[in-house]
């Protein structure tokens, strides 16, 4: 019975731990409120600057320090929403969460 | 002597090997020129064939875009690159990597804007908006049928007229830089034509006196000086032959017949007889009769007369000549003083003397040669250094 009871603690905590990645952790809470969800973020910085590296530059450039200027939203969205509080992630957290948002969206291997 | 020797006897044939040695750099020159100017306007044709597809493919691309903006709007209900049978494309992003591609090859060049491959026209385009992350587009279509064709058609006929008239015109141009040397081998040719003419007469006129002389009827210290009269006659009648041969040789034309040798043998021996005397030289023969060649009877003596004056001017006194003839060949062996084998190979060559101290042009052999070239027949000597040579000459 106790072998039973430390098994189940063993896989919820499995469970919780594999949902509480940086991304999913740091960056789905938010925008899951927000009018224009996380995807459409993804596919308007893939309009501006194509390849990957380019994207999470711009990306961890405005989360680092965000601004107006370089902000990929609309005036009228960034006039309505405003912009968003700088990063409390460190450089590590930050690059590891682009990785998991380019991955989930990315347009390689989709098309068919 | 000397004149004669430095003349080169041969300077018409050399002239046709120079005219042809330049004739072959001229033209291969010429088709360089010619093979780079065709490069130059196939390139022109084909970049020509570019631009008038360039408006075309430019609207295709177009339609192609704004297939991949709906689909970029659209991305998480449809995920199917858009395609048309019209042409084959892909899409790159700003890193060069391939986001998809339906072309027909996997090399692209991204830095050109159109350029023709295996048959296929590819188009390159930059977006200004880079949809589903895409900063170049490409289009594949087929290139027009055919159109090459047309270009390699007018590369051949043009080439050919303007290659050929660049020959006509190197030939003439070679000709009227060879006038000058030509007037001079002319001249010389005449000279030496005269000569040996007026050499003739009065050497036949000679030969043909002794003959009619009752040799019977003379005491024996005069016939001996009738007799050395006749034998140098012989000798100035047989150089003058071999002049004759090498200036006229391409003018003179062939009278083939059917020659019956051991008859021609005898008879040149006999012609012979004298030098043989005068030597003390021993002659044996073995003649099998009725064996014929088709040849001019004229060349076939010549070249039996050569052979034998070789082996008459460096035989030893008291020396043997033996003539062996069959049905395949002529064998004449001599007990003369032999040539060493490493110079046997040169012996054909025009003025190659081995030995100066018998008088002679070094043109026997090379005549020799000449005719056996012109029959096809085959010459061989062997000669063993104080032993003696042999010539065998094989059909």
């Amino acid at each position: 019975m106790v072998k039973k009871a430390l098994l189940f603690t063993l896989f919820s905590t499995a469970c919780l731990c594999a949902q509480t990645g940086i991304y999913e952790k740091n960056c789905i809470p938010c925008h899951e409120d927000m009018a224009v969800k996380i995807d459409k973020f993804f596919y308007r910085y893939l309009l501006k600057y194509s390849s990957e590296m380019e994207v999470k530059n711009a990306m961890t450039k405005y989360l680092k320090n965000p601004k107006t200027e370089n902000s990929i939203l609309v005036d009228g969205l960034i006039n309505r929403f405003g912009v968003k509080k700088k990063t409390t992630l460190n450089d590590a957290q930050l690059q590891e969460a682009l990785d998991t948002y380019w991955d989930q969206y990315k347009i390689f291997d989709k098309l068919k | 002597m000397l004149a004669l020797k430095s003349w080169d006897i041969n300077l018409r044939s050399r002239e046709k090997k120079t005219l042809r040695s330049f004739l072959l750099l001229y033209a291969f020159l010429a088709l360089l020129i010619l093979a780079f100017v065709a490069f130059m306007y196939y390139g022109l044709e084909r970049d020509l064939m570019l631009q008038n597809q360039r408006e075309a493919l430019s609207n295709l691309t177009n339609e192609q875009i704004a297939r991949l903006k709906s689909l970029h709007v659209n991305f998480e209900k449809e995920k199917i690159y858009p395609r048309d049978e019209r042409f084959n494309s892909a899409i790159y992003d700003s890193s060069l990597k391939q986001i998809f591609s339906t072309l027909s090859t996997k090399k692209v060049n991204l830095y050109e804007d159109i350029y023709l491959k295996n048959d296929h026209i590819y188009f390159i385009k930059e977006l200004e908006s880079y949809y589903l992350g895409a900063r170049y587009i490409i289009l594949e279509v087929d290139a027009p049928p055919s159109w090459n064709t047309k270009v390699y058609r007018k590369l051949l006929l043009y080439g050919a007229i303007i290659f050929g008239t660049l020959v006509i015109i190197g030939y003439f141009l070679l000709n009227l830089l060879l006038r000058p040397m030509k007037d001079t081998i002319a001249l010389l040719d005449r000279f030496i034509k005269d000569t040996t003419h007026e050499l003739n007469t009065p050497v036949n006129t000679i030969l043909s006196n002794i003959e009619m002389i009752e040799l019977e009827r003379l005491d024996e210290s005069l016939l001996k000086k009738i007799k050395r009269i006749a034998i140098a006659s012989k000798t100035i009648s047989n150089l003058y032959d071999d002049l004759t041969y090498l200036v006229l040789s391409h003018q003179i034309f062939s009278q083939d017949v059917q020659v019956e040798l051991s008859e021609l043998i005898q008879e040149r021996l006999e012609y012979f007889s004298l030098l043989f005397e005068s030597k003390k030289i021993e002659i044996s023969t073995s003649l099998v009769e009725g064996i014929y060649l088709n040849i001019d009877r004229k060349k076939m003596a010549k070249l039996l007369d050569n052979i034998l004056s070789n082996a008459i001017k460096y035989n030893k006194i008291g020396g043997s000549i033996a003539i062996h003839l069959s049905e395949h060949c002529i064998e004449i062996k001599d007990s003369g003083r032999g040539i060493e084998k490493s110079k046997i190979h040169q012996v054909f060559e025009r003025y190659m003397r081995f030995d100066r101290s018998v008088g002679g042009f070094g043109i026997g052999l090379s005549i020799v040669a000449n005719i056996a070239k012109e029959y096809a027949l085959h010459v061989k000597i062997d000669s063993v250094l104080e032993e003696g040579t042999t010539v065998r000459i094989s059909w």
